[in-house]
């Protein structure tokens, strides 16, 4: 393979990886924008995607389809847990913003953990979605489990803008996230939407972990990094937009695809984090602005 | 004008009674007594941190509050804004409250939340509110936060209209607007409440506020200090110098 079909194979890789930090970034997004909480717990979810889908498939031989369905479920029920268990009651104390971030930090470790317990510590992997082989363009092998994360993530990506755009209760979501008050003094029920947001970004999570796993593996442990990279492709895309998020995660997928082939795997991180400080110092409002 | 609370509605639609609210120790507001019946536009004056505000956001349970709001007869819990909005009382907060980023058309929408998704009844009240505020209706896609202060203003208030309101509330709607725009946000309210609603009116321009009226209550230090009759009022004399006794 020559260096052209080299660096064409990366950015394909790239951009798969980047779509799922962005699904990710936008789980970050929608509960921000709902509470102005950055919800650590983010990565689990990512994580429970993939498990609960294998453990559904192994344990209680169900088909994939059925399986990954009860994932996103399962998921979105643990999402509205711990807005209700763990957010919701700080909240009502009027709890600083710092420490309902370190709560959500707090569940990601308890999820982590009861999943160790309920499941065990070893890695589990998913099949491919399409048992087919590669597609070949002019060189460039694509496989199909990255097509079909790049279009999943895309369709997602759409019906979310059409949910927020056209729905009574992604309006009154959108409402909630730009002004909580006035929203409450309209009748919409600012509590439900927070839970809304906790089950939605959840189920997202669960998305991305479900579309990953099959070209990676999942384990009790692996939500932290993922839900980092999520993180970042928040921050860079202007923290609270869902569109700015998805971008980020792209971009962020290109940058750390490039320095694996140019500088190696042990240079993956560096350069994540080194676009992070990027957008920090020249552009804190990310690509396409923060909403706060 | 008259010591406050002499003046007593027979069947009021909104009957506050002994109502306070403090931020942290300071209380801002002190056992106030207001009510407004079927067709009254009620005023509350009184220079600024005299409590005007507060006290509609005690009666809508935004802030900690003690006291007794009824409404329709029925007391109003003390802290649940969403239930106090969904059972027809609405207010139109000051500053607007105008979700800026969504159209016109989406803000309206909002307002009537709790109809569901009744597309006749949303209909119906969106034709009221273009007969309120004709200039709302060519503006539907416009996005909200880029009309002017004026334009906003009727935007909030026609979504409070949206919610089919019992009684309404409106917190200083005239301020940061031009006098003729602020005469004809006004001047639709007096005909909100010819045809029945119930207005409480805060509002810093008493003389606008007293022309339309029937009665205006006087906040000094989060007091009522006065229960007072436009119509007694002779002069912007004598009401200067019960403003600032």
């Amino acid at each position: 393979m020559d260096n052209m079909h080299l660096v064409l194979q990366s950015l394909i890789s790239g951009i798969s990886i980047g779509c799922v930090y962005g699904l990710i970034g936008i789980g970050f997004c929608v509960i921000y924008n709902a509470s102005g909480i950055v919800n650590f717990a983010q990565g689990a979810f990512v994580m429970l995607g993939g498990m609960v889908t294998y453990v559904l498939i192994e344990r209680f031989q169900m088909p994939y389809v059925v399986a990954a369905l009860g994932a996103i479920v399962v998921t979105g029920f643990v999402g509205a847990c711990v807005e209700r268990l763990v957010v919701r009651p700080l909240w009502n104390r009027s709890a600083p913003m710092f420490v309902m971030i370190l709560a959500t930090l707090a569940a990601q470790i308890v999820i982590e953990r009861l999943t160790y317990i309920l499941v065990d510590d070893q890695p589990k992997t998913l099949p491919a979605f399409s048992d087919l082989p590669p597609i070949m363009l002019g060189g460039v092998a694509i496989n199909f489990q990255s097509l079909w994360i790049m279009a999943g993530s895309v369709l997602i990506v759409v019906a979310l803008g059409l949910f927020f755009k056209t729905t009574r209760t992604g309006k009154a979501m959108r409402a909630v996230s730009i002004n909580a008050e006035a929203a409450a003094l309209q009748g919409i029920p600012v509590s439900l939407m927070l839970t809304l947001a906790f089950v939605l970004s959840a189920m997202l999570g669960a998305l991305a972990g479900i579309l990953l796993t099959p070209t990676q593996y999942t384990a009790f442990n692996m939500g932290v990094p993922f839900a980092i990279s999520g993180f970042i492709a928040a921050i860079i895309g202007g923290f609270g937009r869902p569109l700015g998020a998805f971008l980020g995660g792209i971009a962020l997928g290109l940058i750390q695809a490039m320095a694996i082939l140019g500088l190696g795997a042990g240079f993956k991180n560096v350069a994540a984090l080194s676009l992070l400080l990027l957008f920090l110092f020249v552009r804190p409002s990310g690509l396409l602005g923060s909403t706060r | 004008m008259t010591p406050t609370g002499t003046l007593q509605v027979a069947d009021p639609v909104l009957d506050v009674r002994g109502l306070s609210a403090r931020y942290g120790h300071v209380e801002a507001l002190k056992s106030a007594d207001i009510s407004a019946g079927k067709g009254e536009l009620v005023a509350v004056l009184g220079p600024n941190g005299a409590g005007k505000s507060t006290l509609l956001r005690a009666i809508m349970g935004l802030i900690p509050n003690e006291g007794e709001v009824r409404f329709l007869g029925n007391s109003l819990p003390r802290r649940d804004p969403v239930g106090a909005a969904t059972k027809g009382v609405v207010l139109v907060p000051e500053g607007r409250g105008i979700f800026g980023p969504m159209t016109v058309l989406e803000n309206l929408e909002l307002g009537a939340y709790k109809i569901g998704g009744d597309r006749q009844e949303m209909e119906r009240r969106l034709t009221h509110v273009f007969e309120l505020f004709p200039r709302v209706k060519e503006r539907l896609k416009q996005v909200a936060g880029s009309m002017s202060g004026g334009e906003q203003q009727m935007v909030a208030v026609g979504r409070a209209m949206m919610a089919d309101p019992k009684v309404l509330l409106l917190d200083e709607p005239s301020l940061g607007l031009a006098p003729r725009v602020t005469g004809e946000i006004l001047e639709t309210l007096g005909t909100l409440s010819a045809s029945g609603l119930p207005v409480v009116l805060v509002e810093q321009k008493a003389p606008l506020a007293l022309k339309l009226a029937c009665r205006a209550y006087l906040l000094s230090l989060g007091r009522i200090v006065a229960t007072i009759n436009p119509r007694e009022v002779k002069s912007h004399d004598e009401l200067a110098q019960y403003y600032f006794a």
